[in-house]
């Protein structure tokens, strides 16, 4: 086989990366020590590609080879697919030379399994060593845990990295069983339950010392394949939920179901992947996290399903109408959070803002209030803004309803006799 | 009365310094001849004055809180024609209810320049992105960029920490301007700047700029192809100096 350019072999460990959807590069605060790079607290996005999402960080798999046969994964041991390597050092190398040129934010290293997990482990260990050690690099570095391996390197691998990630994929233990047989449930929640613990230890023990290296200071995250399986939203919610709580979780990634293999055990998959139904996620995602909603207020065993039409904080508050419309000039801010057209900052903003004064309808489109849901929902000075009480039947369509796109108008052409009588009128204003 | 000063902030400090003393608001606060004339303004033009720039500015510091002044600090560095005049009643205010101030966010006086700072603010984040580094013969990395807002200062000391260790050169293009960093001093500084010559590239930069594309092309997931929200992401006027959308 003819030698690969270090171009072609990116390339084809680029393709074996790009499905893992996580691109954050914000949480950590990492300082520049005599060095290159730092961390941007709030993160940063490079680029954006054709589908639309951001390039932060240089994604790759340190090898696209591995010894495990997943049935929803394009590197899989069984796919005829040519096979690269990149050594610790051209890694460091790489992802040196793009930041020096702010193409990226920092690096994303997930791998396939090669000989066994602790020799992959160790290889993403030493890769990450390179670029702290040697090349004095503080800017943001995310690395994939290998499950089953040593929890040694697990915790080695966290004092080098600002965020570690192990993908659950599959949100339950029987759908593993199915589509990844190599890998146990055990293999993937034990390295998760010490990275959350080093995490929350390592905060503690640094309130004492700053000395104490930081361990992934910008937390853990995990990704969930949606649609490969059976699951139901509200099981996919719940197990988020558990998550966040139990594993001290940052974030959580949903990645809509692409068939890249053809494969018996997966469902066949016609058109687009379920896109709506994964932004639907993160939408609930989002209100758990920021709005302050618990799994249960958003869905429940009668409806296990977030419905595809309907944001689902709208959804909450057509199911809630009692406590609707809220007076904004009184109203807490946990409260405020809950409208349908209020964000966080909104909320925070009226917060502020009424703290000056009684705020009018008028204001709150000002402060950045999106009044065309919000306006079912509140009342300014006791004012409601729509013609429509908030428990109206017709509110579910009003919310539900598209805006129909408008009529494109095009440039007649002056030689087309029809066209030049439409002009005419315009003209003289003449019909 | 409209007042002419030279575009600097201390510029503009003597002039709301000069107004508020006189007691009355001007029609315009501009740094460049007013295209339509009012028929009985008159043009005054403000010598810049330290001194009076500076108490003027321990004043507003004072009194404003962080946010606001961050707010007023942001809403200068856009290039709105016409934004000195609202910054001139946003002071006005901020000096006239003091404490009250910060929770006047919905108030008249405060919106707009609220919007110019959150315009600047978005376009000076988005640029510590978009801002791309080439390796010139000598050593020195040179970024070209075309902003809409003059976020040059606003975004310096962001690469200042970041690349510590590079002599770079940030280029406004469209206003002329640029920041030049010293790695031995570690300080960056505002230069005026036009390119005559066409930029020598070393041949890593060469290297790298290909290895960058044939990456790019490669991350987008063709299933779920989206250019509309790629151009929502990243509109056309930021792609000019990005490798990655060279023809």
């Amino acid at each position: 086989m003819p030698k690969l350019t270090l171009a072609e072999k990116l390339e084809i460990l680029a393709d074996g990366a790009k499905y893992d959807v996580s691109c954050a590069s914000s949480g950590s605060s990492r300082r520049n020590k005599g060095g290159i790079g730092n961390g941007a607290q709030c993160g940063i996005c490079h680029s954006w590609t054709a589908d639309g999402r951001c390039v932060s960080l240089l994604k790759i798999l340190l090898t696209n080879a591995c010894i495990y046969d997943c049935a929803y994964c394009v590197n899989r041991r069984s796919n005829d697919t040519r096979r690269v390597i990149l050594t610790p050092a051209e890694v460091a190398e790489l992802t040196i030379g793009f930041y020096r040129r702010n193409a990226i934010e920092g690096l994303f290293l997930s791998t396939g399994v090669v000989k066994d997990p602790d020799h992959t482990m160790e290889l993403l260990i030493e890769a990450t060593r390179i670029l702290r050690e040697e090349h004095r690099f503080n800017g943001y570095i995310h690395v994939k845990v290998v499950p089953g391996a040593d929890l040694l390197l697990v915790e080695r691998l966290g004092r080098l990295a600002d965020r570690v990630s192990v993908n659950m994929e599959l949100p339950s233990r029987e759908s593993l069983k199915l589509l990844a047989p190599d890998k146990s449930r055990e293999a993937i929640v034990a390295p998760m339950k010490r990275v959350g613990e080093l995490i929350v230890q390592t905060k503690e023990e640094r309130k004492v010392s700053r000395k104490i290296p930081p361990f992934a200071p910008a937390g853990q995250s995990t990704q969930l394949i949606i649609g490969a399986s059976g699951e139901s939203d509200l099981q996919i919610v719940s197990l988020a939920a558990g998550l966040y709580g139990r594993l001290a979780m940052k974030r959580v990634y949903y990645s809509a179901f692409i068939p890249v293999n053809i494969d018996s055990r997966l469902p066949s998959v016609i058109g687009t992947p379920p896109l709506v139904r994964e932004h639907r996620l993160y939408q609930a995602d989002w209100l758990m996290r920021y709005y302050g909603f618990a799994a249960g207020e958003l869905l429940d065993e009668e409806r296990p399903n977030l419905d595809l039409t309907l944001d689902p904080k709208a959804g909450w508050a057509l199911r809630n109408l009692h406590i609707f419309p809220l007076e904004v000039n009184r109203a807490p801010l946990e409260l405020l959070l809950r409208v349908p057209g209020i964000g966080v900052r909104s909320a925070q903003r009226i917060a502020g803002a009424r703290r000056g004064g009684h705020l009018s309808l008028d204001d709150l489109a000002r402060l950045g209030v999106v009044m065309k849901r919000a306006r079912y929902f509140v009342t300014a000075r006791g004012r409601f803004a729509a013609d429509l009480a908030p428990d109206a039947a017709g509110l579910r369509a009003r919310l539900t309803e598209r805006t129909t796109p408008r009529p494109r108008w095009n440039q007649p052409s002056l030689f087309d006799a029809a066209a030049a009588i439409d002009i005419q009128s315009t003209i003289t204003g003449e019909l | 009365m409209i007042l002419r000063y030279d575009g600097t902030f201390a510029g503009f400090l003597t002039s709301v310094s000069l107004a508020r003393e006189r007691g009355l608001e001007p029609e315009a606060i501009a740094d460049r001849e007013p295209e339509q004339q009012g028929l009985f303004a008159t043009v005054e033009t403000v010598a810049t004055s330290r001194d009076r720039a500076d108490e003027l500015y321990r004043l507003i510091r004072h009194t404003l809180t962080p946010g606001a002044m961050q707010t007023f600090r942001y809403a200068f560095q856009s290039c709105e024609p016409g934004r000195e005049i609202l910054l001139f009643r946003y002071l006005q205010l901020g000096l006239a209810t003091g404490a009250q101030f910060g929770a006047m966010l919905a108030h008249e006086a405060v919106i707009p320049v609220w919007k110019l700072a959150r315009a600047v603010g978005r376009e000076a984040h988005r640029y510590k992105g978009l801002v791309r580094f080439q390796h010139l013969e000598g050593d020195i990395w040179y970024a070209a960029m075309e902003p809409d807002h003059c976020i040059l200062p606003l975004i310096a000391p962001h690469f200042a920490a970041r690349f510590a260790d590079q002599r770079w050169i940030i280029h406004d293009r469209r206003r002329g301007e640029a920041v030049a960093f010293d790695p031995r001093h570690q300080k960056w500084a505002a230069t005026p700047l036009e390119l005559t010559a066409t930029l020598p590239c070393t041949a890593g930069e060469e290297f790298f700029r290909e290895l960058w594309q044939r990456y790019f092309d490669r991350l987008a997931i063709a299933e779920r192809r989206n250019p509309k929200l790629q151009r929502q992401n990243l509109p056309l006027k930021h792609r000019r100096h990005l490798p990655e959308f060279e023809q």
